[in-house]
């Protein structure tokens, strides 16, 4: 048996050498060229176009080689990408959400792209220039004068309508006085149509949607900004989302969900949307959705049986019918525009080549040949082609040339888009643009829950956006600390001290000291002191000093005395209430849970039933099974849609049908999230099992000859012998278990796919919250006084339940 | 009588019968097997009461009217469920029960006299069973299982209820009449034991099941698929679009000819491997190797008779070009239209499947990897690489360390220990952030360093578990070893450490574990593929294939498989190892 795993290992560590060894080679052979590093995008069967656009660059310049890399689900992951630049591993180019941009240029982080411009605007006719794209969107790229990415595509909102629904419901909608043959205009026209075309079953649900107001994408963006609302003042130093126009906007969005019956109930509705032919705005369970132009091919591939037509969303009435502060208002329509750029990051290292490529691929000519080869990859395969509307004028002219004369309602679709790009407007360029996106995400979700008026809900967005802005703000306020300095003296004082204390030892130590052994002693256990210093005590010290001061990393640090606890206390308290109660929610069910599972299998374990080893084996594998595969195997089985998922498609056909209740939607839904985590959790619980069976074992069997003597029955035996024999074991189990669970990490970070957040907060963890401010936005000083309260509050649970174990945790005195 | 009181009699007569037959059964069982002979008969007239009241009772559930539980509508029921089945069903199943019991009994038998016994005993029941069986055969095996319900209003529930306490309080009193001692409580145990394993199990099975499923079995409305299927392919060279054999790159790739562009060469858009598929290149005809392609198999009809052709192209507008095959795949039928071409839109044809398994998802879901991952390979390297290194930097320095601790005195040793201690309380947070700034200052962001090297340095908990082990060693061993005059590193590498073997063992297998698993240190270190861990290369495969469900699941098994595989050869090494420490704590 040894001899098999020495040679196992030996081939192992060959094996893994002959790989390196084959990298080297291949690396060697080929011509030098440089690497081009982008992230963020990736090519899949069905991209044809990116990836000639791609190709025919390296064509053009033979000296590059471009290599793509998606890193991390759906979009570009903002951990991934921050720690990166901060470790200095930077990608070379990344295709960055655009709205957030003004957030890295904050920080530093990418490189103003305006000198690139200004020195190749006259040499090379590839060379982005400003009046080659829509101002706003021009505009979402540019923060505090400087240029952080070319805008490579854009899309905007605007409401499709099911006239063939619209033609159904004629009677009903002439009935209420409204034109069935036309969109709605205005917003009382849209809560008037959502009315009529509402359906509810008897029980309340919902049958059919008119309107859901934030169902498709246009969030409270869309409908503040066609109310002139805005979300920052000119300057970008103050948050207004409390001005009287959000709150219209969002008092609009409530009201829509009044008509469906609540948020709730709308979100019991989208619960059972499908995809597909099942698209439910293609089968007529939606009548009117606002959303982007994603959806457009989206349609022609995979619901060819929606019949829709677009109009530009519905605006305020005054604003459609210019009175009040509307009178002299020139545009009728206003939609809003997203999208992607190219950026350069920060200690990028192929700068140059970078700007190249980035020249290129936003120039009409290549969005030109992407969508050509696109269009004939697509036709092939029998699916229509529709381009994706562009940040580009030129560009945008000559697809309404080339891909939307015709009558289909794809074109018409793609006709309204493109001729809404002018009046588009983007969200505010502020380095809290990601928390205030988030902010106003839960803004819409208090008010339409009726958890808080619109104004309250937007009161508390606005604060929560103006901390992290007065954050930055006042960061001129606090003294920069040059951090030599106290690493210099924390270094020093460290050393100094071990030595002292050393000497000290050395001359007040025990009487015998025996100079070999003392000093073979220290030699043994000199992995660990280094270990501890560099490792432990170190960071610790650093960690204490950087609970003080605002640190990024990529900027100097800054003292600014308890901020961070306030910060933490004060202005997160909500979250952080929140964070700890998910993670109690989960101690309190979960650990117990577990605990009895693995008990209860033990127990029927020790029974001396045969075939002990196969059980053993069957109960222990899926706690040995790793944790991300673990994760994914379970979010697979509990799959929200029944034809998918393992236990809902059961669920479908047993309690569905005999108690009507249908199957929950698990990790997608906030009241479910937290008992998928337990389920998982009790899945491996009987890693536990191993541990009572040897408890149990353990336990001496003259106690239950003595007690079945005196006639207790089983049940007594087990609450008399049985439990407290085992209680020290159970006692041990609690206390690891709380400790763990206030460090659950990695299942939420996978089951959320990195938001860390889950549906509505649920999955918050106080890890996930510092590895969020730490790794996410580099947030050094306040992760690390938060890892300090997380410390304390384990200290404290740990305490207490060492207080009071006393009670209930029985030790056998007399076998120590 | 009412149907619904028939319903509920019926209901209720057959579950406390059904109860009662299979208790009948037991006690005979038992007592052949265990009783000793003069208690034999008083349990076997036990079990003969018991079985045939049973059999009685569920006679009487025939009362129900057959198909009641499907006519009923209401918006709530409370649902009851039974077997129905004519007396034919009853008959089989007992007399099989009787046949292997007297077979048991047979085979026990102390004299030949009460053998021949037995075995006409049996020849009655294989006589009775075989006659259910034709009854059965005649009834068109009419065995169905019902669901009825009851209204869910004040008088359903209360119904209901009663039902529910009269069959345990039936069912307890038969349990008093006829009390069992050991064989049924080990078979429940049994049957408990083997439900949990099936419950612990079905997730594993379910992962495997998925990952060996073609996509189209993936979402099923009819009812998910548990058993895969494979289309049929067939190898064909279509001489309009020549599949070939060329280097891309470095790289063996399969590609199409997309057009020839002249002076021997041809343009190529290559189909595999998948994380280069769609990229075209140049090259020159003699590097190429014609390759057959394997092309799907369909069922159709054409002409109006059912037909099975492959796959020759996909066309421009989307439809298929077919050709009829000469003989259907497996059953070897000729077809009369063997070798027609037509044209199908892909709605109009079924594919031709068989039972199996679709191993190509493992490799489909290699070729997907980027390719700076060499299809995966490298993913492997990279973990073993932490594996090994951690496993080893883990054993060597916490061995050390907790034989200085354990075994040698020098001042400022219990201090010291103490604070090693204190440091298991410290939560990994705290050093995350100052840790991350100094693997920063060493360059070793996005390098493997930082996930092993930290190994080296001895973990208190191994420490202190591995200090334990060595307390418990006499100090007589030590003493003897210096006085033959070893040196402290010979006494400690040769006498101390054989003795701590399994506690190293147990550290080392957690250590495998926690490296094998460890996603937070990739997640925050690494960004290459080239760098990546197999845990954190399936946390981003993910992202990229999520959608997938059968690759998602082909790589988690192949995530698995390494740890279970060990598991099963160190299976003593696990065990011995949650238990010490588990009771380490103690």
């Amino acid at each position: 048996m040894k001899r098999y795993v020495g040679l196992v290992v030996a081939a192992l560590v060959a094996w893994s050498g002959g790989v390196y060894a084959q990298t080297v080679n291949d690396s060697a052979s080929a011509k030098p060229r440089t690497v081009l590093t982008i992230w963020g995008v990736s090519v899949g069967p069905d991209d044809k176009g990116l990836d000639d656009v791609v190709r025919e660059f390296e064509r053009r310049n033979p000296d590059i080689k471009v290599r793509m890399a998606k890193m991390g689900a759906g979009e570009m992951n903002p951990q991934k990408l921050m720690t990166a630049i901060v470790g200095n591993v930077a990608p070379d180019i990344v295709r960055q959400d655009r709205f957030t941009l003004s957030d890295w240029a904050s920080r530093n982080a990418f490189v103003d792209l305006n000198p690139f411009i200004a020195r190749d605007r006259d040499t090379d006719p590839l060379t982005p220039t400003p009046e080659q794209y829509y101002d706003s969107v021009w505009q979402e790229a540019s923060f505090a004068g400087g240029l952080y990415g070319i805008p490579i595509a854009a899309d905007n909102r605007v409401l499709y309508w099911n006239h063939v629904l619209f033609e159904r419901k004629a009677n009903e909608l002439r009935a209420a006085g409204l034109d069935p043959t036309r969109p709605p205009r205005t917003w009382s026209e849209t809560l008037a149509y959502s009315k009529v075309l509402t359906e509810l079953r008897p029980d309340g649900s919902l049958k059919r949607a008119g309107f859901i107001p934030n169902w498709g994408n246009s969030w409270l963006y869309l409908y503040s900004f066609q109310n002139n609302g805005r979300f920052m003042t000119p300057d970008r130093r103050t948050c207004v989302m409390t001005e009287k126009e959000n709150e219209e906007a969002l008092q609009f969005m409530v009201d829509g969900y009044k008509i469906l019956g609540g948020m709730e109930n709308a979100e019991k509705f989208q619960a059972g949307f499908r995809g597909g032919e099942n698209h439910p705005f293609a089968n007529g369970q939606v009548a009117m959705v606002i959303t982007g132009d994603w959806e457009i091919a989206s349609f022609a591939r995979y619901s060819p049986n929606a019949r829709f037509k677009t109009a530009p969303a519905p605006v305020p009435d005054d604003r459609f019918f210019k009175r009040g502060r509307f009178a002299n208002e020139k545009d009728t329509f206003i939609t809003w525009a997203g999208g992607f750029a190219f950026s350069i990051p920060r200690g990028a290292r192929h700068k140059e080549e970078a700007w190249r490529f980035i020249k290129w691929i936003s120039s009409k000519e290549s969005r030109l040949l992407q969508a050509s080869s696109q269009a004939k990859l697509d036709r092939s395969r029998g699916r229509r082609f529709i381009p994706r509307v562009d940040a580009h004028i030129a560009t945008n002219e000559a697809y309404l040339e080339l891909y939307a004369k015709g009558a289909s309602q794809y074109e018409e679709a793609l006709r309204t888009h493109i001729g809404m790009m002018p009046f588009a407007q983007v969200r505010p360029q502020t380095f809290a643009a990601q928390v205030l996106w988030d902010e106003h995400v839960r803004a819409i979700e208090q008010a339409s829950r009726g958890k808080a008026t619109p104004a309250d809900a937007l009161k508390e967005a606005q604060t929560r956006v103006q901390n992290v802005l007065n954050q930055e703000l006042e960061k001129e306020k606090y003294p920069v600390v040059d951090l030599r300095g106290p690493v210099a003296v924390a270094v020093g004082a460290t050393l100094l001290g071990l030595i002292g204390w050393v000497a000290w030892m050395l001359k007040n130590g025990t009487g015998r000291v025996n100079s070999s052994e003392t000093r073979a002693g220290y030699l043994f256990i000199s992995p660990w002191i280094i270990g501890f210093t560099v490792f432990t005590l170190g960071p610790m010290v650093a960690s204490v000093l950087f609970a003080f001061m605002q640190y990024d990393v990529l900027n100097e640090a800054r003292y600014v005395g308890l901020r961070n606890f306030q910060d933490i206390f004060q202005k997160d308290g909500q979250i952080l209430l929140k964070a700890f109660w998910n993670v109690a929610y989960l101690a309190t069910l979960g650990i117990p849970l577990g605990l009895v599972t693995g008990l209860a299998i033990a127990l029927l374990l020790n029974t001396n039933v045969k075939g002990i080893a196969f059980y053993r084996t069957a109960f222990y594998l899926p706690s040995i099974t790793p944790a991300v595969a673990t994760v994914f195997l379970w979010m697979w089985i509990l799959n929200p849609d029944p034809v998918r998922g393992l236990f809902n498609s059961v669920w479908a056909v047993t309690l569905s049908q005999w108690f009507a209740i249908n199957p929950p939607g698990w990790f997608t839904v906030e009241a479910w999230s937290k008992p998928t985590l337990i389920f998982m959790g009790l899945w491996g619980a009987g890693g536990g099992m191993i541990l009572w069976l040897a408890g149990l074992k353990g336990i001496s069997s003259t106690l239950y000859e003595a007690a079945s003597i005196d006639g207790a029955s089983p049940v007594k035996q087990f609450f008399g012998i049985t439990l407290p024999q085992l209680s020290p074991l159970i006692f041990f189990n609690v206390v690891m278990g709380c400790i763990g669970v206030l460090q659950t990490f990695d299942s939420v970070y996978i089951m959320t796919g990195g938001n860390n957040r889950g549906p509505n907060d649920s999955l918050a963890m106080p890890v996930t919250h510092l590895f969020d401010n730490g790794f996410r936005y580099f947030r050094m000083g306040y992760a690390s006084a938060f890892a300090w309260v997380i410390f304390a509050i384990i200290l404290i649970i740990t305490f207490i339940q060492f207080k009071v174990a006393p009670r209930w945790v029985h030790y056998e005195v007399d076998k120590k | 009588m009412d149907a619904s009181v028939l319903f509920l009699i019926g209901t209720l007569a057959l579950w406390v019968g059904g109860y009662q037959v299979l208790r009948g059964s037991f006690l005979a069982l038992r007592a052949f097997l265990i009783e000793p002979d003069f208690a034999r008969q008083a349990v076997l007239n036990k079990s003969a009461l018991a079985a045939g009241s049973g059999a009685g009772l569920m006679l009487l559930s025939l009362i129900i009217p057959k198909d009641l539980g499907r006519k009923v509508e209401a918006t709530q029921w409370i649902p009851l469920v039974w077997i129905y089945t004519p007396i034919a069903g009853w008959m089989i199943l007992i007399s099989a029960f009787m046949v292997v019991a007297k077979l048991i009994q047979w085979r026990t038998a102390l004299t030949p006299s009460e053998a021949t016994e037995k075995l006409k005993q049996i020849g009655v029941w294989a006589v009775i069973g075989f006659l259910g069986f034709v009854w059965l055969q005649h009834m068109k095996w009419e065995i169905q299982i019902l669901r009825g319900a009851l209204p869910f209003n004040p008088t359903g529930l209360i119904a209901f209820v009663a039902l529910a306490l009269a069959t345990v309080w039936l069912m307890v009193m038969a349990d008093r009449f006829v009390r069992s001692r050991g064989a049924a409580t080990k078979l429940a145990t049994h049957a408990v034991l083997l439900v949990g394993c099936f419950i612990f199990g079905v997730p594993f099975a379910w992962m495997l099941s998925t990952s060996f499923k073609e996509e189209r079995d993936i979402a099923n409305a009819d009812g998910l698929v548990w058993v895969p299927k494979v289309q049929f392919t067939h190898p064909f060279d279509d001489p309009e679009r020549p599949y070939v054999e060329a280097i891309y790159d470095g790289r063996p790739v399969r590609a199409l000819v997309d057009s020839d562009l002249g002076d021997g060469r041809l343009l190529l858009d290559i189909e595999r491997p998948f994380a280069l598929r769609g990229r075209r290149f140049e090259a020159r005809e003699q590097d190429t190797k014609k390759l057959l392609r394997d092309q799907f198999v369909w069922e159709t009809e054409l002409n109006g008779k059912p037909v099975v052709a492959f796959t020759v192209r996909d066309q421009e507008d989307g439809s298929r070009l077919l050709r009829v095959l000469n003989e259907v795949p497996l059953t070897g039928a000729v077809q009369a239209e063997a070798g027609q071409e037509f044209t199908r839109k892909p709605e109009e044809v079924e594919p031709h499947r068989r039972t199996g398994l679709r191993w190509e998802n493992y490799t489909d879901a290699m070729e997907w990897m980027p390719l700076e991952a060499n299809y995966g390979l490298r993913y492997l390297q990279n973990t073993l690489t932490l594996v090994i290194m951690s496993v080893i930097g883990t054993v060597i320095s916490c061995a050390l360390v907790a034989y200085g601790f354990s075994r040698l005195r020098f001042p400022g040793r219990n201090q010291l220990f103490s604070v090693m201690l204190a440091t298991m309380m410290l939560p990994g947070a705290v050093t995350m952030l100052p840790s991350f700034l100094i693997f920063r200052q060493l360059g070793w962001i996005d390098t493997l360093l930082p996930l092993w090297v930290p190994a080296f340095f001895a973990g208190a908990f191994n420490v202190f578990l591995l200090r334990q082990f060595f307390s418990t060693i006499p100090m007589e061993l030590e003493e003897a070893a210096r006085i033959d005059g070893c040196s402290y590193w010979r006494t400690f590498w040769q006498v101390m450490l054989p003795q701590v073997k399994p506690a190293l063992a147990a550290i080392s297998i957690w250590t495998f574990m926690g490296a094998w698993n460890n996603f937070m240190g990739p997640l925050i270190y690494i960004s290459s593929p080239e760098n990546m861990p197999l845990a954190y290369a399936l946390q981003l495969f993910s992202g990229d294939r999520g959608g997938d469900a059968q690759l998602m699941m082909a790589f988690a098994t192949m995530t698995v498989m390494p740890v279970v595989l060990l598991f099963f050869f160190a299976q003593r090494y696990f065990i011995e190892g949650v238990q010490l420490s588990g009771l380490g704590g103690r």
